[in-house]
């Protein structure tokens, strides 16, 4: 049995990192050289997706898929949204306009969303303290009220947020199939 | 000499030797349709002819090339020489520009031999190279 | 900052908890008094001399201890509240901290294993988004209640007995989540029922969450 998880969001949230971190092997990463700088100042950037598993038994795992924050690849990201189960979406807070991220990605992944299969991780939060994730569960309330889904600051090297997050995750998705004849 | 740290879809002198490069690739061979040399994440230096594939076919080839490579580092068999998309009515060949972090990618319709493609692609990407090694 | 669906929402007059409230009680019943009101307010506590500020205005507080510090089972909880002009400037230093975590952590501890006194006995909830989960420190038992409630109606005991945890947990949940103020209430919504997994399919209860704490050994 396999499940697929992406790991969703712009450029910089730390996509690459979260999945190292829950990884059980080596990731295999496709990273180039970054030709733009100003996007985010970062060495490398991902350009077709990054891969990691979890493995749950001998029968069982759960592979993590990365995909590209940029737009320009958005076709890897239709290639991936139609086989995964779930998507952990991650904003970091220094971005331009993290609440203009979150929205753009969850109108992309929408049918995901629509199946309680997104869960909000906020990275960065320390680096650029003026939005709080309160911001972004208000936000979502206002934009998505259907949505439901579970919001939290994480540090993707940190095993713990990370697995919290995942976990509230797959809650979300279990509870949503488990009561999904009751309307909202 | 490797590129000056300027992004090579913004360098001037780049972009005028890949594009002389690609002219002489339409000129080897008249089954050629596109060919657009990409930095490694998927911005488009130049096309011939110009803005025929929009710049998607750069995004989409930076992504082919890096999980080829990716394939070929973990089964250990040496650096990625070619990669070929066979299809019904055309081939697309795709190569790095030896010893740059550039890619060329180029489609040629069904009429052309898949020999004779790669070799003009080839010959392409390794006159590039000096080009650019010799500025 | 929104009242709860089926209050009245409108202006009242600032409350002071009444001695009989000890411990969190007081505070707890004071915020949640507040929260159904339109009129920012201010909520000054003192707990065994160290002071917190909540300027509800502005969805955050101020003080001198960190969380992890405060008691759970304080003796004594001082609670002032005040009015503030609509166009005051915040009482605390902003961003200030996130209300989520101290309002779970009044209304969690207030009411020990007893429903808050404001919930209606049969009245169903329903989160109506979910807290911010890094700063509540909820266990994995509570995560799940909290996608339960994220996606159904339930009463605290239909709760508890989908969860397979004792009604005591999931009362003190469903109190820290009203305290927080995130909680739908519904007098008419039918009792919680789960949904027939389609054939072939596992049972979502018993699936990859389940697997997944087990191999983490959380």
């Amino acid at each position: 049995m396999e499940h697929i998880i992406l790991f969703a969001g712009p450029m910089g949230a730390g996509k690459t990192t979260a999945i190292r971190t829950l990884s059980d092997i080596p990731v295999v990463a496709t990273e180039a050289s970054n030709s733009d700088r100003a996007a985010a100042d970062k060495a490398t950037t991902t350009v077709a997706l990054d891969y990691g598993e979890i493995g749950v038994s001998d029968e069982e795992k759960v592979r993590l898929y990365g995909i590209p924050g940029q737009r320009r690849f958005d076709f890897m990201w239709r290639i991936l949204r139609d086989r995964a189960e779930g998507m952990l979406l991650l904003i970091h807070n220094d971005a331009p306009d993290p609440l203009g991220s979150m929205r753009e990605f969850l109108i992309e992944f929408g049918d995901l969303c629509d199946r309680g299969g997104v869960a909000v991780g906020v990275t960065r939060t320390d680096v650029r303290p003026g939005l709080i994730v309160t911001d972004y569960t208000d936000f979502l309330e206002q934009e998505r009220p259907d949505l439901m889904a579970p919001v939290m600051a994480v540090d993707p090297r940190d095993r713990g947020n990370m697995e919290l997050l995942l976990m509230s995750l797959i809650a979300n998705i279990e509870m949503r199939a488990l009561y999904r004849e009751v309307p909202a | 000499m490797k590129l000056k740290h300027v992004a090579p879809h913004k360098d001037p002198d780049v972009v005028r030797l890949g594009t002389a490069a690609l002219r002489e690739m339409t000129e080897l061979s008249s089954s050629l349709r596109h060919a657009t040399v990409l930095t490694d994440d998927g911005f488009e230096v130049v096309g011939v002819p110009a803005h025929a594939a929009d710049g998607r076919l750069a995004s989409m080839a930076s992504s082919i090339q890096a999980l080829t490579e990716g394939v070929a580092n973990e089964l250990a068999i040496g650096p990625s020489s070619y990669v070929i998309i066979a299809s019904e009515t055309g081939h697309v060949i795709q190569l790095r520009i030896p010893g740059q972090q550039l890619v060329l990618a180029a489609l040629f319709d069904g009429d052309e031999t898949l020999g004779k493609a790669l070799s003009t692609a080839r010959i392409a990407a390794e006159k590039f190279a000096a080009a650019l090694t010799s500025r | 900052m929104s009242a709860e669906s089926g209050l009245v929402a409108g202006s009242r007059p600032a409350v002071t908890a009444p001695p009989e409230l000890s411990g969190w009680a007081g505070a707890a019943t004071a915020i949640h008094a507040i929260q159904q009101m339109t009129t920012p307010m201010v909520l000054n506590l003192d707990i065994e001399g160290h002071a917190i500020t909540i300027d509800f205005a502005y969805n955050a507080f101020a003080g001198d201890l960190p969380l992890a510090d405060l008691p759970a089972y304080p003796r004594t909880v001082l609670v002032e509240t005040r009015t503030q002009d609509l166009d005051a400037a915040p009482e605390i230093e902003l961003p200030g901290r996130s209300l989520d975590s101290l309002l779970w952590l009044i209304g969690y501890h207030a009411f020990g294993d007893e429903p808050a006194p404001w919930l209606v006995e049969g009245h169903r909830y329903r989160l109506r988004r979910w807290p911010s989960l890094g700063e509540l420190s909820l266990s994995l038992d509570q995560v799940r209640m909290t996608a339960m409630l994220g996606n159904a109606f339930a009463t605290s005991a239909e709760l508890a007995a989908a969860a397979h945890t004792p009604p005591a947990d999931a009362r003190r949940l469903v109190n820290g989540f009203s305290t927080v103020g995130i909680l739908r209430r519904s007098a008419g919504a039918p009792p919680l029922v789960e949904a027939v997994p389609d054939a072939g399919e596992p049972h979502p209860a018993t699936g990859l969450f389940s697997r997944l704490r087990e191999k983490w050994g959380r």
